[in-house]
């Protein structure tokens, strides 16, 4: 159920720092995002999701893909959008994600009293979404904010990833061999030299 | 960088167009690094060939730096299911392989590596013994008949080199940090070739740019691709028609049990039968057995050339898995080729380390959205982990693992009993479920590689299970018994000696390394045993 993380032999001890680091960071940042960045934010514009159904999706997304700190609130703003679009182009499938939306405040309030967008805690609501995660429903969801974000040119640049070269003519003068924590390479006269041997 | 290909390209010879009546002319079913392959070196020998292509008839300008785009615009995405215990049967049901429909084949895809074979690797029953589970065999050759061979296919490929004298390509970001690794914990052989990339200008094709996206199929012609060096080249003998959109639904024979033609369908779903003198079979190891399965006949009830009923059996597809590891300072993984550079330190065969065979580590770049999709593939992936994994998407960097996959009589391709596909051909299911022995080897590379990212100061190492195969084989396997394998030698079937498989599907072992090198390699040498044996008119 979560990705592998290879278990470490050496430098346990300042891996699981990082680690610890890493989660506080994210549970405090995700709850700061849960009353501010929703706060206000109206994306009931698809005729077939109302207003709580659209905030729900929008706190689902950010659930789904968090990077708080890197991606804006209307990042996730334009996959409600899409998601919103697709559901007004199929009633079919708009009917599934409603049903799916009530099944998931249903489980968030038998486990936690109330709604899933007002679960304070990021572990509780991925657990409350966990429950469906092999439902059509919401694996449409998933790849649509998938699609929104990581194949999304306009974002890239915020993971440093840079896409398509050949229209630059490719990384090779532009650092495709730049780092400077590691040895370089062989030099050309070394690489003709191994295969003239 | 337009170079002097392009205008080879663009000569604008007439093709030869043969009758579907003409049963002068060898039927080559494939046109990727076998069937290409085969179609040039018989053309240039003299010998009319017609090639019948599934796919569309992709060219250069197709090509785009988009990994979504591309996989959309030319993988193979008809019917199939994924069966056996694999973990793509439940995350990748459909997917079983990955793999291109179209002109020129998956050597669109292939990242250009060219390894050869080690010469434990073709005789695995002598070194390894019998292994409970496994229907491991030798096969009718070895590494001292195939070294002329390969040394041929290095030359036309253009393989970085001492047979070509081409360097390696230059060191990328991503491999420098995985060299470093292999440095430090004591390793010696890791390099950035042999690459079927073009280092310097060759053979009319310009010389890599460090574009990225060789997965995606090159975007100049720097990496060798049956579409645009063997594939033209046959066309402009005026010996061999390529047809694309053409795809066979079955391989007919005659009352003596002889091939006789193929049947086929055009883009528009209509039926031709093309006669034949001989019939090469070049589908990839899904769709080469699928065909013979598929063309069964009262003569021959369980599908041609199986009497030893190994067709569609022993189905490999390496063993394997990635490693990501994220790196305390930048390294931009993306810039340049994507399969940058080869760790040959762990190809040996020793039982004490729990598995039979080796295992390669390639340094292999990919961008976000494939790095999104297959961190952890299936509907679990998503959530925090993976997405706090994904910001240091930039600082990473990263192995495929592949290693040596021992045939299974279970692993295979078989018929499904009620879903056809859009040609209304009952849709293949491919089975694959790892041995005892892909356990142990994956532990193994997953422990090798995580402590040579460890050694430059990995902060975190991810283990990514195996993507749906490109590497497929050995579902028409070799030997020299007729009762153990499908094909002689020479790829020519033991029990119909007009038929020949082509392609990946003949392979006895998969050995540790990629395929294709060795594909051609067999391309090349059946291709002068096709010619001899028509000239002596024993076919």
């Amino acid at each position: 159920m979560n990705i592998r993380f290879h278990p470490f032999k050496k430098n346990r001890k300042e891996h699981e720092g990082l680690s610890r680091r890493m989660f506080l960071m994210t549970t405090t940042m995700a709850g700061v995002t849960t009353s501010a960045m929703l706060g206000g934010a109206s994306i009931a514009s698809a005729a077939s999701i109302n207003e709580a159904q659209g905030t729900m999706l929008l706190r689902m997304v950010q659930d789904i893909y968090p990077h708080p700190g890197l991606l804006e609130l209307s990042h996730y703003e334009a996959i409600v959008a899409t998601i919103g679009k697709n559901a007004d182009e199929n009633p079919e499938s708009a009917d599934d994600l409603k049903a799916g939306l009530a099944k998931i405040d249903e489980q968030s309030q038998a486990l936690y009293g109330k709604p899933y967008a007002e679960l304070e805690d990021a572990d509780a609501r991925e657990g409350v979404l966990r429950h469906f995660q092999h439902e059509g429903f919401f694996q449409g969801v998933r790849w649509t904010a998938y699609f929104g974000i990581y194949d999304n040119k306009d974002i890239w640049p915020l993971f440093g990833y840079q896409g398509s070269s050949v229209e630059h003519g490719g990384y090779i003068d532009r650092g495709f061999s730049d780092i400077t924590f590691v040895p370089e390479g062989p030099t050309l006269e070394e690489r003709m030299a191994e295969v003239q041997g | 960088m337009k170079s002097a290909w392009l205008k080879f390209r663009d000569k604008g010879t007439k093709m030869a167009q043969f009758e579907l009546n003409d049963d002068s002319v060898v039927v080559i079913i494939g046109s990727g690094a076998g069937g290409g392959t085969l179609a040039n070196e018989l053309a240039q020998k003299g010998v009319k060939s017609v090639v019948l292509e599934a796919g569309k008839r992709f060219d250069i300008g197709d090509i785009e730096n988009d990994e979504w785009a591309m996989f959309s615009k030319i993988s193979w995405l008809d019917k199939r299911y994924s069966g056996g215990g694999w973990h793509g049967s439940v995350n990748h049901p459909t997917l079983p392989a990955w793999i291109v429909k179209g002109y020129g084949g998956s050597t669109n895809h292939w990242a250009g590596v060219a390894l050869r074979f080690k010469d434990f690797e073709f005789k695995t029953r002598t070194n390894y013994g019998a292994i409970d589970g496994a229907n491991v065999e030798d096969w009718p050759i070895d590494l001292d008949e195939m070294t002329p061979w390969y040394e041929k296919a290095e030359l036309k490929m253009g393989v970085t080199g001492k047979t070509t004298g081409m360097p390696h390509l230059p060191w990328n970001n991503g491999f420098r940090v995985l060299a470093e690794g292999c440095r430090r914990t004591g390793r010696t052989d890791y390099n950035s070739g042999p690459m079927a990339i073009n280092s310097v200008e060759r053979d009319d094709r310009p010389q890599c740019q460090q574009i990225g996206f060789c997965m995606q199929g090159c975007a100049i012609g720097a990496k060798w691709s049956t579409m645009y060096t063997e594939l033209p080249r046959a066309e402009e003998t005026g010996l061999c028609e390529i047809r694309t959109d053409a795809m066979v639904l079955k391989v007919e024979h005659d009352e003596d049990g002889k091939a006789s033609g193929v049947l086929y369908a055009d883009k528009d779903g209509n039926q031709h039968l093309q006669k034949a003198r001989i019939v090469c079979v070049a589908g990839n190891s899904i769709e080469s057995p699928r065909l013979l399965l598929n063309s069964a006949s009262s003569m021959f009830p369980d599908g041609l050339a199986n009497s030893s009923g190994q067709v569609g059996k022993n189905y490999m597809n390496h063993t394997t898995g990635g490693v990501y590891a994220a790196l305390p300072e930048k390294v931009h993984m993306f810039r340049g080729t994507s399969v940058a550079g080869i760790v040959g330190d762990e190809v040996y065969h020793d039982p004490a380390r729990g598995f039979s065979g080796g295992y390669y580590l390639e340094f292999l770049s990919l961008g976000l959205p494939f790095m999104a999709a297959f961190l952890e593939p299936g509907n679990t992936g998503w959530g925090r982990s993976v997405a706090g994994a994904l910001e240091n998407y930039d600082k990473m960097s990263g192995v495929w693992v592949l290693g040596e996959d021992l045939a299974q009589e279970r692993n295979a391709i078989t018929l499904h009993d009620s879903e056809v596909d859009q040609y209304g051909l009952p849709a293949p299911i491919v089975s694959k479920t790892p041995h005892n022995n892909d356990y142990e080897m994956t532990a193994h590379m997953y422990e090798t590689s995580a402590q040579i990212y460890e050694a430059v100061g990995a902060t975190d190492v991810y283990e990514l299970p195996a993507y749906p195969a490109t590497h497929n084989m050995g579902t028409n396997r070799m030997h020299a018994d007729a009762d153990k394998g499908v094909v002689n030698a020479y790829g020519q079937a033991h029990d119909i000696d007009n038929l020949f498989v082509s392609d990946g599907s003949q392979f006895t072992s998969s050995a540790a390394c990629n395929p294709t090198l060795t594909i051609v390699a067999l391309a090349i040498r059946q291709a002068e045993y096709i010619a001899q044996e028509m000239n002596a008119q024993n076919i």
